[in-house]
C-alpha cells in the first residue's frame, strides 16, 4: 500500500546545517519552535516585570536589577529620570501581548508540541510537507525578529496595544518621516510573516492528519491530542486571513496615506487636521481583527487541553472519560468560535439584533468548553492516580482553567460589558486562562514528553520547586485583578491608578476612593510576578541539566502509555518507526478487565488463540 | 486524479466550450453596464445593475470552479474543505453587515448615530 | 519509511497530499479575499463622500479579463497534455499561460502608472479638481503657462518640479538633532549652493561643562551647515543626555531612599499618623475605618511623589533635605544639553526659496505664516513664498462632493456651485460649466422620454471627455447654444475616446484643457490617484495589487514547471502532472478573484 514515492531517500548523512539548522524533520523543527518560543516567552515575561514596576511604584526609577542590561543611551530615550514613562509602558504592554500570544504560546503549543507529537501519534514518518514545515519555522523566526528588532528603532516598537486598533495604530509613530522605519509599521510586517508561517503550518497539519494516518487508525481511534491539533489547524487556516487583510489595509494607511480605517475629521496635536481623505471606518478594523482574535484564543487553548488529555489517562490508568463527547465538543467549539467575535466589541454601539446574536453564540460556546473540562475532571474519578510532575501540572490546569472560564462567562453579556469592558477584570480573566491555565498545560506536556525526546527524565525535585511557587504566585498575581477590575480599575493604566486616586480619606471623589481601596494590591501582585520569575529558574536549569545527568529511561514507554508515540525508539530516528505501525484499538485502553496489564497500547497485535489443526492461520494484518 | 485518456480527450472540447461561454459572459457584463439601451432599472448605476453584474460573475465563477477546477467530480473531502471556506467567509461578511445595519440609535448625534463625527486624538 | 500518498491517492480519502493542501490553501484565500471584499462593501456603504462610480477606463480591465480567462483555459490544457504524456503540447500551453500572466501584469502596470501620475485635489469648498501638475514650463523667469517651446521648471539638481509645493524663504532654520531627516538637509544644501546662499550656525553651541574644553563638544558660530556637523552635534548631545539621565536616575533613587527612610523611622504610614491626620476616623464602624485607613495610606503614598524631587526631599517636619551624591548636588554635575541646532540663512543674489511637499509640512497652511514646522521636527522662520498649486492641465472637475455637503445644509446645488471658488475665480471654467448645464438640460430632456433622470454624476461631474468637448466648442468660437448631445449615448456631451486614450488617459496634444493656479489656502487635501486619494482607490489598489502579486506568484510556479519540469517528467510524469494540476488550481482561483474584481471595481 505504501506508494513508492521517489526522491525522499536520505541514505547519506546530512551535514550539520541540514541536520540541525535547516532540518526538515518534524521532531527537530518542533524542538526549534519550542526553544525559540521559550525565549520569546521569557522576553515577554521580562516586559511584564517592568510594567509591573511602573504599576506598583509609578514614581520611582526602575531598580538596577531590572535595567542593567540596557545602554545609557537607550535608557535616556525611554525612561524619564529612570522612571517608566507612559509611552514606554504602552510600548512594553503592546509588545508583551503580541509576543506572548503570537511568538510565545501559539508557537509553543501548535508549533512545538503539534509538530513533535502529531506525526508520532498518527504513525506517520513525518509531516506531509517537511520542507514547508521548515519554511514555517524560519518565517516564524523572521517575523519574531522583525518585531523584536523594532525596539531599537528611533520610534521604538509598536505601542498601540496588542490589538493595534486604528486610528491610533494608523498614526502612532507618525513623527518618523520614513514610515517603513516606524515600529508600528514593522509590527505589521512581522505580523504578515507570522500569519504566513501559521498558514503554511496549518495546511501541513491538516493534510498530515487527513492523509497520513497509519493503517487501522480510524478517526475515532485517534488520540484526543490529534483531534485538538486538527481543529487548531482549521482555526488558524480560516481565521488568520481576515487579519492579514486588516494588516495589509493598516499598512497601506501608514505608508501610502490611505484611509481604510481613518474616519473623516481626525485631528492630532502634532498635525492639526490630518491630510487624509477620511471616509474610512475604525470599526472595520475591529471586526477583521476580532474575527481572528476570538478563534485565536482557542488556538491558544486547544494544544494545552490536548496535552492534558493525554497526560490524565496515562496517569490515572483509566480511559479518558467521554472521549466521544470531547471529540464532538471540540468540533462544535471550533465551529462556534468563528461566530462569537463581537463580544469583544460590545461597547462599539451595536444595536440589539446583532448583540443578541453574539451574546447567544458566546453563551452557547461555553457548553463545549465545559464538556471538555468536565470530561477531564471526571476522568480523574476512581483513577489510580500517579502524581508524576506532568500529572501535577495537568491537575492544576483543571481548576485554574476553570476559574478562567467561569470568570469569562459574565463577560458574554453586553450589559456586563458596560461595567467591565477594558477593566482589569478582563485582564484577570484572560490571564487566568492563559497563564495558570494554558501554560500549566504546556508545562505538563514538557514534563510528559521530555523522556521521549531526550531519553532522560526531568528531575522530580526541581519540578516541584518549579510547580508550587508558580501555582501560588499565579493566583496572587491574577486573582486580585478580578477585584480591581470590578471596582473599575482600567486597563493600560501605566501608573496603576495613581492618577485617579483620591488624595484625602473623606474625598467626595468616589471613584478615587474605590481606587485607593484597591491600589495597594498592585504591590502584592508585582512582588508575586517577580517571584514567579524566580520560580522559573528551576525549570530552566532542569531542562538543561537533565539532558546530561537526568535519570535515564528504562524503556521506550516509560509512562506505560497507550498511544503510538511510545512505540518509537527513544529518541525517535529519521522516519520515526522501525516498522510501519498498525493500529488495532482505541487510544486509551487502560485497565481492561480482560487484560492482565493495566494498559494495552494501540499498536499491539490482538492475542489470538492457537489455530485448530484444520484452520488456516489468520492472515497477518501487516503489509 | 485517475482520469483516463478517453475522459481527458473529451474534456478538451468541454474546456473550450466553457472558455467561449466565459468570454461571452465577460462581454455580456460589459455590455449590460455600458450599452445605454441595456441599462436595466434607473438610469445610471442602481441595485438592478448590481444584482445583474454579480449574477453574471457568479455564473462565470461557478463554471470555472466546476469544470476547470474539476469540482463537478471531486472527492467529498474537497467539498468539505472548500465548503468550510465559503461558509465562514459568508458568515463573516453577513455578521459584519448585521453589525453595521444594527446600530444603536442615539438621537444626540445629528445623524442618529449612523455616521462619522470629528474625533480628536492627542498625539 | 517514505512519506506516502505524494503521487498516488490514499484509498479512503481518494486524494493525494498536495491536492488536500491546495484546497486548504484556497479555503484560506477565500477568507483573505472575502475579508477584503467585505471591507469594500463596508467602505462603500459607509462612505461619507460620493463613491466614484465607473471611474476607471473599461478597456484595459476587459482585455485583462480576456487574457486571464484564456490563460485559465490553456493551463487546464497544459495539465491534460501532461496526463496524456504529450510533453511538447504541455510546454506550448504552459508557455501561453505564463505569457498571458506577463501581459496581464503589463497592462496592470500601465494602468497603475497612469493613475500614479494623475493629480487630484479637494478644495476647501469640496470641489474636486483633477489633472496634471507636471509638464509645467518656464516662461522667462519663474513658472508659467503651457508654452510648448519653453523648457520645464527644474530644481537645483535639474529634476523637474511639480507645481504642488509649499515655498518658504527661511531666515533661520532650527533642526531637531535626533530626528532630522537627512535627505531634506541634502536638498536644502543643494538649493542653497545653487542660489549662492549660505546656511551657518547662528550661535555657538558649547556642550562642555564649565572648566572642560572637549573640542568634539564645541561648535563655533558661523560654521557651515553640513550633515557631518549635525551628526557631530547630535553625538555630543546624545552622550550628554545619556549622562544626565543616568545621573538623574541615581539622584532620584537616592531621593526616594531618603524619603522611605523618613517614612519608616517616623512611622508616617502608621496608625498614629492616620489618627492625627483624620480624627473623624475613630467615629467610623471598624469596616469603614479599615477602608478609610487604606484610602488614606494610598493617598499618602501618592503624595510622597510630590515631596520627592531630584534636588530635594521634603521630610516630616516640613524641611527640605537636599539630595547629594558624593557630596554634590545634581546641578553641579549636570551637563549642558541642546536638542535643537539653529542656523542662520544669508541669502545670495536671490533669496533662498526652499520647496517642501505639502505632506511634509505639519503646520496647517495659512496665508502669511512666518514659521513652519516639518515632519522631522525642523522649524523654519522667515517668509512664505508662492505656494500655489498649479495645474498644467485640468481634465476633471467634480462638484458631487460639494453638492452633497450643500444638500446636507439645505442649500440648492446649483447655487452652491455658482459660489464655489473655481467658478468665481476662473472665467474659462465658468464658461465650461455654463455649457455643461446646457448639456445636462438636453440630457434630461432626452431621458425624460423614458421617464428617467440624469444622475448626480451626469449633472455635477465634468470628466475629461466633457471638458475637451466644451473647450473645442470655445476654440471654434461657439457658445452655450451650440452644445449638442448624442441622444443614443444617454450621457452628457463628450469627445469620443480614441483607443490609446483608454489606456493612457487623454491625449493632451489632441485636446485643449484649462490651466489653473489654485492658492494653497483653497486646497484642503491633494493626492495623486493613489490609495491616499479616497477609500475607493485604496481598496481598488489593495485588491488588484494583492491579486497582481498572486498572478506573479502563480506565474513563477507555473514557469518553474515549464522550464525545469523536464527532469521530473522523465522520472515521474504522474508526479509532475499532479503538481501542475495543483498549480493550475491556484491559477484558476486567481482567475476567480478577477472575475469578481473586474465588474466590482471597473463597472460599478
Amino acid at each position: 500500500m505504501s506508494a513508492h514515492a521517489d526522491s525522499h531517500d536520505h541514505h547519506h548523512e546530512p551535514g550539520f546545517l541540514r541536520k540541525y539548522v535547516f532540518s526538515t524533520d518534524h521532531k527537530w523543527i518542533g524542538i526549534q519552535y519550542g526553544v525559540t518560543a521559550g525565549i520569546f516567552l521569557l522576553f515577554g515575561f521580562y516586559l511584564m516585570m517592568v510594567m509591573r514596576w511602573s504599576i506598583a511604584f509609578p514614581h520611582e526609577p526602575l531598580p538596577e536589577w531590572m535595567s542593567w542590561m540596557f545602554t545609557d543611551t537607550w535608557k535616556s530615550r525611554w525612561l524619564q529620570d529612570g522612571k517608566v514613562t507612559g509611552e514606554t509602558y504602552n510600548m512594553f504592554g503592546a509588545m508583551h501581548g503580541t509576543i506572548m500570544v503570537f511568538l510565545g504560546v501559539v508557537p509553543l503549543g501548535f508549533g512545538a508540541f503539534g509538530n513533535y507529537v502529531t506525526p508520532l501519534q498518527i504513525g506517520a514518518p513525518d509531516m506531509a510537507f517537511p520542507k514547508l514545515n521548515m519554511m514555517s519555522y524560519w518565517i516564524y523566526l523572521a517575523g519574531g525578529l522583525v518585531m523584536c528588532c523594532s525596539f531599537f528603532l528611533e520610534s521604538g516598537a509598536a505601542k498601540s496595544g496588542w490589538t493595534n486598533y486604528s486610528p491610533l495604530a494608523g498614526i502612532a509613530d507618525g513623527q518618523v518621516v520614513n514610515q517603513w522605519l516606524a515600529g508600528q509599521t514593522q509590527w505589521l510586517l512581522g505580523l504578515v510573516l507570522l500569519i504566513t508561517s501559521s498558514l503554511l503550518g496549518s495546511v501541513n497539519f491538516i493534510t498530515t492528519i487527513i492523509n497520513l494516518r497509519a493503517r487501522g487508525l480510524t478517526w475515532m481511534r485517534m488520540p484526543f491530542f490529534v483531534w485538538a491539533m486538527l481543529v487548531t489547524g482549521f482555526l488558524l487556516l480560516l481565521a488568520f486571513p481576515p487579519l492579514e487583510a486588516a494588516g495589509i489595509m493598516q499598512l497601506m494607511d501608514r505608508v501610502s496615506g490611505s484611509s481604510f480605517f481613518m474616519p473623516s475629521g481626525l485631528v492630532t496635536k502634532a498635525e492639526g487636521l490630518l491630510e487624509i481623505s477620511g471616509g474610512g471606518s475604525p470599526l472595520l478594523y475591529q471586526h477583521l481583527f476580532w474575527f481572528l482574535g476570538h478563534p485565536e484564543v482557542y488556538v491558544l487553548l486547544l494544544p494545552a487541553i490536548a496535552c492534558v488529555a493525554e497526560i490524565i489517562p496515562a496517569n490515572t490508568r483509566k480511559p479518558l472519560w467521554g472521549y466521544k463527547s470531547m471529540v464532538y465538543g471540540v468540533l462544535v467549539l471550533g465551529f462556534l468560535s468563528f461566530i462569537v467575535w463581537a463580544h469583544h466589541m460590545y461597547m462599539t454601539g451595536m444595536g440589539p439584533a446583532v448583540s443578541t446574536w453574539f451574546q447567544t453564540t458566546t453563551v452557547l460556546i461555553s457548553v463545549p468548553s465545559v464538556i471538555l473540562l468536565t470530561s477531564l475532571i471526571i476522568s480523574l474519578w476512581q483513577g489510580s492516580i500517579r502524581f508524576t510532575p506532568a500529572m501535577i501540572w495537568a491537575c492544576a490546569f483543571l481548576p485554574m482553567f476553570g476559574i478562567g472560564g467561569l470568570t469569562g462567562l459574565p463577560l458574554a453579556f453586553n450589559l456586563v460589558g458596560l461595567h467591565l469592558h477594558d477593566t482589569y477584570y478582563v485582564i484577570g480573566h484572560f490571564h487566568y486562562v492563559v497563564a495558570p491555565g494554558i501554560l500549566f498545560g504546556l508545562f505538563a506536556g514538557v514534563y510528559h514528553w521530555y523522556p521521549k525526546i531526550t531519553g532522560r527524565h526531568l528531575s522530580n525535585f526541581l519540578a516541584h520547586l518549579h510547580f508550587w511557587p508558580s501555582l501560588v504566585c499565579m493566583n496572587l498575581i491574577f486573582f486580585p485583578m478580578l477585584t480591581q477590575g470590578m471596582s473599575g480599575f482600567h486597563r493600560r493604566w501605566y501608573n496603576g491608578g495613581d492618577a485617579y486616586l483620591a488624595k484625602v480619606p473623606d474625598s467626595p471623589n468616589i471613584f478615587g476612593s474605590t481606587v485607593a481601596e484597591h491600589i495597594d494590591l498592585n504591590i502584592l501582585m508585582s512582588y508575586a510576578a517577580w517571584c514567579m520569575a524566580l520560580a522559573q529558574l528551576p525549570f530552566l536549569i532542569n531542562l538543561v541539566i537533565s539532558k546530561f545527568v537526568g535519570k535515564k529511561v528504562t524503556s521506550d514507554n516509560p509512562w506505560n502509555a497507550t498511544t503510538l508515540e511510545w512505540a518509537t525508539p527513544t529518541p525517535p530516528g529519521h522516519g520515526n518507526f522501525l516498522t510501519e505501525p498498525v493500529v488495532y484499538r482505541g487510544p486509551y485502553e487502560y485497565s481492561r478487565p480482560d487484560h492482565d496489564e493495566d494498559y494495552l497500547p494501540q499498536w499491539i497485535e490482538p492475542k489470538r488463540t492457537s489455530p485448530k489443526p484444520d484452520e488456516k492461520p489468520a492472515e497477518s494484518p501487516a503489509h | 486524479m485517475a482520469d483516463s485518456a478517453e475522459d481527458i480527450k473529451k474534456a478538451f472540447r468541454l474546456y473550450i466550450l466553457v472558455g467561449i461561454v466565459l468570454f461571452a459572459g465577460t462581454l455580456a457584463t460589459v455590455a449590460v453596464a455600458t450599452v445605454p439601451w441595456l441599462d436595466v432599472g434607473k438610469h445610471g448605476f442602481d441595485t438592478a445593475d448590481l444584482v445583474l453584474g454579480l449574477l453574471i460573475a457568479a455564473t462565470k465563477a461557478s463554471l470555472v470552479a466546476a469544470i476547470f477546477m474539476h469540482l463537478n467530480h471531486e472527492k467529498p473531502w474537497v467539498y468539505w474543505l472548500i465548503g468550510m471556506g465559503a461558509f465562514f467567509g459568508i458568515a463573516m461578511a453577513a455578521l459584519i453587515f448585521l453589525a453595521k445595519f444594527s446600530p444603536i440609535h442615539y438621537d444626540q448625534f445629528n445623524d442618529g448615530g449612523q455616521g462619522a463625527t470629528t474625533a480628536v486624538i492627542s498625539d | 519509511m517514505e512519506i506516502p500518498y505524494v503521487v498516488t491517492p490514499r484509498k479512503d480519502t481518494g486524494l493525494f497530499n498536495s491536492k488536500i493542501a491546495i484546497w486548504l490553501f484556497l479555503a484560506s484565500e477565500v477568507m483573505l479575499f472575502g475579508g477584503l471584499f467585505s471591507g469594500y462593501v463596508f467602505l462603500r456603504i459607509g462612505a461619507d463622500y460620493p463613491w466614484p462610480e465607473r471611474t476607471l477606463p473599461v478597456l484595459p480591465g476587459l482585455l485583462n479579463t480576456f487574457i486571464l480567462i484564456a490563460s485559465s483555459v490553456t493551463v487546464v490544457f497544459a495539465w491534460a497534455s501532461l496526463k496524456l504524456r504529450k510533453w511538447v503540447q504541455f510546454q506550448i500551453f504552459m508557455a501561453i499561460t505564463v505569457i498571458c500572466a506577463l501581459v496581464f501584469m503589463g497592462f496592470k502596470s500601465l494602468e497603475y502608472y497612469v493613475k500614479f501620475h494623475h493629480q487630484a485635489a479637494r478644495l476647501v469648498d469640496y470641489t474636486m479638481v483633477e489633472g496634471h501638475i507636471d509638464h509645467e514650463k518656464e516662461a522667462g523667469h519663474g513658472e508659467g503657462h503651457d508654452e510648448h517651446d519653453a523648457s520645464l521648471v527644474t530644481d537645483a539638481k535639474g529634476e523637474e518640479i511639480e507645481m504642488n509645493v509649499q515655498r518658504f524663504q527661511p531666515e533661520t532654520i532650527s533642526f531637531d538633532l535626533l530626528r532630522v531627516y537627512e535627505p531634506w538637509v541634502e536638498d536644502m544644501l543643494a538649493e542653497a549652493s545653487a542660489a549662492g546662499a549660505s546656511i551657518t550656525l547662528a550661535d555657538e553651541i558649547n556642550l562642555n561643562r564649565e572648566g572642560e574644553s572637549d573640542s568634539a563638544k564645541q561648535f563655533a558660530a558661523g560654521e557651515a551647515l553640513s550633515l557631518e556637523l549635525l551628526k557631530k552635534i547630535a553625538k555630543a548631545q546624545t552622550s550628554n543626555h545619556a549622562f544626565n539621565q543616568s545621573q538623574r536616575t541615581e539622584y532620584l533613587r537616592e531621593a526616594w531612599d531618603l524619603k522611605w527612610d523618613d517614612v519608616k523611622s517616623n512611622h508616617l504610614l502608621g496608625e498614629a499618623a492616620f489618627v492625627a491626620a483624620f480624627p473623624a476616623g475613630s467615629e467610623l464602624e471598624p469596616a469603614e475605618r479599615a477602608k478609610a485607613f487604606k484610602r488614606w495610606k494610598a493617598g499618602m503614598r501618592a503624595n510622597f511623589a510630590t515631596d520627592v524631587t531630584i534636588e530635594s526631599v521634603k521630610v516630616s517636619g516640613g524641611e527640605a533635605v537636599p539630595v547629594l551624591l558624593d557630596g554634590k548636588k545634581f546641578a553641579e554635575i549636570e551637563r549642558p544639553e541642546a536638542t535643537a541646532a539653529v542656523f542662520k540663512v544669508a541669502p545670495g543674489a536671490e533669496p533662498l526659496n526652499l520647496r517642501f511637499k505639502n505632506h511634509d509640512v505639519l503646520t496647517d497652511y495659512r496665508d502669511g505664516l512666518t514659521s513652519i514646522s516639518l515632519r522631522d521636527g525642523t522649524t523654519l522662520a522667515g517668509k512664505q513664498g508662492n505656494s500655489e498649486m498649479v495645474y498644467h492641465y485640468v481634465d476633471g472637475i467634480d462638484f458631487q462632493y460639494l453638492v452633497m455637503q450643500a444638500e446636507k445644509k439645505g442649500i440648492e446645488p446649483l447655487v452652491a456651485i455658482e459660489n464655489s471658488w473655481i467658478i468665481k475665480n476662473n472665467p474659462e471654467i465658468a464658461e465650461i460649466w455654463e455649457m455643461h448645464q446646457q448639456g445636462v438640460r438636453l440630457l434630461a430632456d432626452e431621458l425624460s422620454k423614458d421617464g428617467r433622470e440624469p444622475t448626480h454624476k451626469d449633472r455635477y461631474r465634468m470628466g475629461w471627455q466633457e471638458i475637451a468637448y466644451y473647450t473645442r466648442l470655445i476654440d471654434e468660437g461657439k457658445g452655450v447654444e451650440d452644445v449638442e448631445i448624442d441622444p443614443s449615448a444617454k450621457t452628457p456631451p463628450r469627445e469620443k475616446m480614441v483607443m490609446t486614450e483608454q489606456f493612457m488617459g487623454p491625449d493632451y496634444s489632441r485636446h485643449h484643457f484649462p490651466h489653473l493656479a489654485i492658492p494653497r489656502a483653497e486646497v484642503a487635501m491633494d493626492s495623486k490617484f493613489t490609495p491616499k486619494w479616497n477609500t475607493y482607490y485604496a481598496i481598488y489598489f489593495t485588491v488588484t495589487g494583492l491579486h497582481g502579486l498572486h498572478v506573479i506568484g502563480g506565474a513563477i510556479v507555473l514557469g518553474y514547471y515549464l522550464l525545469f519540469g523536464r527532469k521530473m517528467y522523465l522520472s515521474n510524469p504522474e508526479w509532475l502532472a499532479n503538481r501542475v494540476e495543483v498549480g493550475g488550481l491556484f491559477w484558476h482561483f486567481v482567475d476567480l478573484v478577477w472575475i469578481f474584481a473586474f465588474p466590482i471595481f471597473y463597472l460599478m
